[in-house]
């Protein structure tokens, strides 16, 4: 199976290791892994904004890009991402043309739980790590990709660690992209209901598909001075500690 | 009544924020809600099923909404209804004080209809000497209080116990208490010397029937049945988007509203009326008018994505589930439609410069979408509504001519836009960022910006007063998969 | 608001009219360009098969039904004979210490009380009403599975008598007890009164810190009574 990289900006510039890990996790399943270093954003920050004219300049983009490559998957650590090419369509209301690309290039690119578990049929990678751990679902994995037992499935399989079911894992953690610093203080409400769950789970490492929720949750355990560290799927599937 | 407005929506949040009585009514309300949902979903089989037809049956609707809202007329207008046609609000609230006057009617009645407190029908009959009374004990609670609703079914869902107790003691009179009983049948025996006295009963509906000309109206207290059964004149105000094609479909939506609304199978009390009574004396008013209410409804079919805002049925899920709503309430909101489908439909009823913050204000999350019973994306509305906001790119008739791209912010998405679009000015523009940020990082990651650096990058300043953030890497994914990724491939 | 004394004309009322339907019909075209594409990802999830309703016994339906009213926290009794049927009438209203009872113009209703004991007032005026302890009615049908009484206003007398008294009263045949919702609404909707009225249990509110309170416009109290035919 051959696997077209969809790293994401985020990942590139602020956690590159989350994207050393997926490469990590999907050659040891036995993926020929690409990258393209052309790729760079999918646009997303764009299009929740409302900016849909550079939106579809990002999305046209991609869609060039990745339909130039034979892999069979583009696979991304970042449930959003994966899920904004799921909209790409919707920039192109008018032109049916550029509509079809975007759908096609929309049914091969999945997030790397969803593809392990979905396309791959498999569960177990071989990961060990050590201690509780728990899932946030982050909001457009889990909403727009329906990714709600994939990671369940990876992260029991994760030899010597504890998963343990966070309450209310499946609310916001108040993200939401530039909702976070136009309404911070919202977005904060939201995020300590999120960081109370975490320290009543008593773990030490809380995990999701998504960095922009790893960074809203992370950068929160950080200033509270945390023992708590958060983690991307891919860090914890690549480990073998 | 001073009313907060959407406009100073994210000064209203902040205030409400700071409102640790109002965090703990809404605290109480998300967890009570997420728990009365899953088992009211579980008294039923095939609840996406439900959904989906659901669903379809508004889809269907709104694409023919005439033909249906004149199927409804002549069927109603057969069995005695008389009808009255409404652009907007304030002709509305017109007819309905042309009505109450005509019959000389000085005190009416009225049950819990979002659409009236919409055009402000209550400001309207005061202003002109009449005393309309609220009779849904949360609407009571808040007429008393001289506040607007905070939530679509439960409206005085922000106030305490104690603070309704304390209000009871200062307008009604009666000794502080904190029994709900008391409390309760303190507003009973009040309210039905008030139902005695009444001519004009004014009420909303929940749905209205093109095949049979039936409203039906649904409820718990009982309040809408001696409004509708007991005063001589009906009125009911009814939006035009209320429409549904068959008597069967109703089967469908008893079924998803009460669940979806208050977790119950059923309300205590559903009245389906069809027609004024055929004897004079007969029980029942004597005659019934429907007032039918455009007020902004007919431009949201203009466009797919804006037509489903009128497929709400304002059972109130929407609001129960958001994160946003829990921190900060309905009256934050500015408008009587708070909440997720507040957010949306605001917007479009009182036009987009008055209320452009409302789409914005959402982490996208999509629990609203979720519970819908009638599946409407609202995050897709939300994001429709802010590239109408910034762009006027969306099309259909949210369209707003005045527009105006807040320009810092404008600037820098061109510029992310042009920058990032190419690979080469990419990787310079995070080489640069690389060495600014070296000012700012200490042990890896930006804690609190300074009060000046704040200033300067305002996003910076926002997101540093709660969290860390984090620094840009000293080697990025692409120079690693470069230098040491790409040829450990090794298969 | 300017005050005005001018009402609105049959003109401004038509004229309104033409307006509001242009309006929707305009938007409709509006729209029609971007219909169909943005319908191919929305909704369609497969509509499921219609839900085959499972045919009950005429008992297993009693059953239901006692048991949804029960969990409504109303009262039910099955009696066998309308001799019965006025034992059990008399019995609610000793319990009640009930003194002025209104009832409905049901003929069931009226061979079940006992006139010659207390006095029954027929078709009440609301003044009446608003001062009366029990108001006496039958149903016209009822729905199992959700406990639900249903009234119709062109067979009985009885929209305002089952809901100005505190406590209501209603008697009803096992013979016009249906399991669904929807079987009632297919029947109901063949003759539609003026009024139809569903009544599940008693009225009630969460509105005060979602903190339930019975009775708080109509009844607090909910008595039922099934006759089982021969």
């Amino acid at each position: 199976m051959k696997v077209s990289l969809f790293i994401t900006c985020l990942v590139d510039q602020l956690c590159p290791n989350v994207g050393i890990s997926t490469v990590e996790v999907l050659r040891r399943v036995g993926c020929e892994v690409v990258f393209d270093e052309r790729q760079t954003c999918c646009g997303q920050p764009a299009f929740n904004t409302g900016y849909r004219k550079e939106a579809q300049k990002f999305a046209k983009r991609f869609i060039e890009i990745f339909e130039e490559s034979d892999a069979d998957a583009i696979v991304s650590p970042s449930g959003s991402c994966a899920a904004m090419v799921k909209h790409f369509h919707e920039l192109f209301p008018e032109d049916e043309t550029w509509r079809h690309r975007a759908e096609n290039t929309a049914a091969k690119t999945h997030e790397l739980g969803a593809f392990l578990v979905n396309v791959l049929k498999i569960e177990d990678v071989g990961a060990s790590s050590s201690g509780r751990i728990t899932w946030h679902d982050a909001c457009h994995g889990l909403r727009d990709l329906g990714i709600r037992d994939e990671p369940r499935r990876l992260l029991k399989n994760v030899k010597g660690v504890e998963f343990v079911e966070l309450a209310n894992a499946d609310v916001c953690c108040g993200f939401g992209g530039t909702f976070s610093v136009k309404y911070p203080e919202i977005s904060a409400g939201i995020l300590d209901n999120k960081i109370e769950a975490i320290e009543n789970a008593d773990v030490r490492a809380v995990i999701s598909c998504d960095s922009s929720c790893l960074m809203q949750i992370g950068g929160r355990l950080s200033r509270l001075n945390s023992k708590v560290r958060t983690m991307h799927l891919a860090e914890i599937l690549a480990a073998q500690e | 009544m001073e009313h907060l407005t959407a406009e100073t929506f994210d000064q209203n949040a902040r205030r409400a924020l700071s409102d640790p009585v109002l965090h703990g009514a809404l605290r109480h309300l998300a967890d009570n809600f997420a728990e009365r949902r899953k088992v009211a979903m579980g008294s039923v089989d095939d609840w996406e099923g439900l959904r989906e037809k659901a669903r379809a049956i508004k889809q269907e609707t709104l694409l023919h909404l005439d033909k249906y809202l004149l199927q409804f007329v002549e069927k109603a207008e057969k069995a005695g209804v008389k009808f009255h046609w409404a652009r907007d609000g304030r002709e509305a609230c017109q007819i309905v004080l042309d009505l109450v006057n005509e019959r000389g009617a000085k005190i009416v009645v009225k049950s819990k209809s979002m659409a009236t407190e919409e055009i402000h029908l209550n400001d309207a009959l005061e202003e002109n000497g009449i005393e309309p009374v609220e009779t849904d004990l949360g609407e009571w609670i808040i007429q008393l209080a001289g506040e607007t609703p905070s939530h679509i079914v439960v409206p005085a869902i922000h106030k305490t116990k104690a603070q309704i107790a304390d209000l009871f003691v200062e307008k009604v009179g009666i000794d502080k208490t904190g029994d709900v009983d008391v409390l309760t049948k303190t507003a009973r025996r009040i309210l039905r010397k008030r139902f005695a006295e009444a001519q004009v009963g004014i009420s909303g509906v929940n749905f209205g029937v093109a095949e049979t000309g039936t409203i039906l109206i649904l409820e718990n207290e009982g309040n809408i049945r001696l409004t509708t059964g007991l005063p001589k004149t009906h009125i009911a105000v009814m939006g035009i988007e209320k429409i549904i094609p068959k008597f069967a479909d109703l089967d469908v939506f008893l079924k998803l509203l009460p669940r979806s609304g208050t977790g119950q199978r059923l309300t205590a009390y559903q009245s389906f009326i069809t027609g004024v009574k055929k004897n004079a004396d007969d029980e029942g008013p004597n005659e019934i008018h429907i007032v039918l209410m455009d007020n902004g409804r007919s431009r949201m079919l203009a466009h797919p994505v804006t037509r489903q805002s009128l497929a709400c049925i304002r059972c109130g899920a929407c609001l129960n589930a958001c994160p946003v709503y829990q921190q900060i309430g309905g009256h934050a909101y500015g408008s009587v439609y708070p909440g997720p489908i507040g957010a949306v439909i605001t917007p479009q009823l009182v036009g987009l410069s008055k209320a452009k913050q409302l789409p914005y204000a959402s982490s996208l999350c999509g629990a609203c979408r979720e519970v819908c019973p009638v599946k409407i994306d609202i995050p897709e509305l939300l994001l429709h509504l802010r590239a109408e906001i910034t762009d006027g790119t969306a099309g259909g008739a949210a369209a707003n001519p005045e527009r105006k791209r807040k320009f810092a912010e404008s600037l820098a998405f061109r510029m992310y836009g042009f920058a990032w679009s190419g690979q080469l000015s990419y990787g310079l523009g995070i080489k640069a960022a690389r060495i600014m940020q070296k000012l700012i990082v200490r042990d890896g990651k930006i804690g609190k910006a300074s009060g000046f650096l704040a200033k300067l990058l305002p996003p910076l300043g926002a997101w540093t007063a709660w969290r860390d953030a984090p620094a840009v890497a000293p080697k990025s994914f692409r120079e690693e998969w470069r230098k040491t990724l790409r040829s450990n491939g090794g298969n | 608001m300017a005050e005005t004394s001018s009402t609105i004309s049959a003109t401004q009322n038509g004229s309104a009219r033409e307006a509001i339907l242009a309006s929707i019909r305009r938007s409709l075209a509006t729209s029609e360009p971007f219909d169909a594409a943005w319908s191919e990802h929305h909704g369609h999830a497969a509509i499921s098969a219609p839900v085959v309703d499972p045919v009950f016994s005429r008992d297993k339906l009693i059953e239901n039904f006692r048991n949804n009213l029960e969990l409504l926290g109303a009262q039910f009794a099955l009696v066998s004979s309308e001799t019965a049927a006025s034992e059990h009438v008399n019995a609610v209203i000793d319990k009640l210490g009930a003194k002025r009872i209104a009832i409905s113009d049901s003929a069931l209703v009226k061979r079940l009380v006992d006139e010659s004991a207390i006095e029954f007032v027929e078709n009440a005026p609301a003044s009446f009403l608003f001062d009366c302890d029990l108001g006496v009615t039958s149903a016209q049908w009822a729905i199992a599975e959700t406990g639900t009484l249903v009234l119709e206003s062109e067979k009985e007398s009885h929209r305002l008598t089952s809901l100005i008294p505190p406590v209501h009263l209603c008697v009803l045949t096992a013979s016009n007890v249906r399991q669904t919702m929807g079987e009632i609404l297919e029947l109901a909707g063949k003759d539609l009164s003026k009024t139809m009225t569903f009544i599940t249990g008693a009225s009630r509110t969460s509105d005060i810190e979602l903190t339930l309170a019975i009775g708080v416009h109509g009844p607090g109290e909910l008595h039922v009574i099934v006759i089982a035919d021969q």
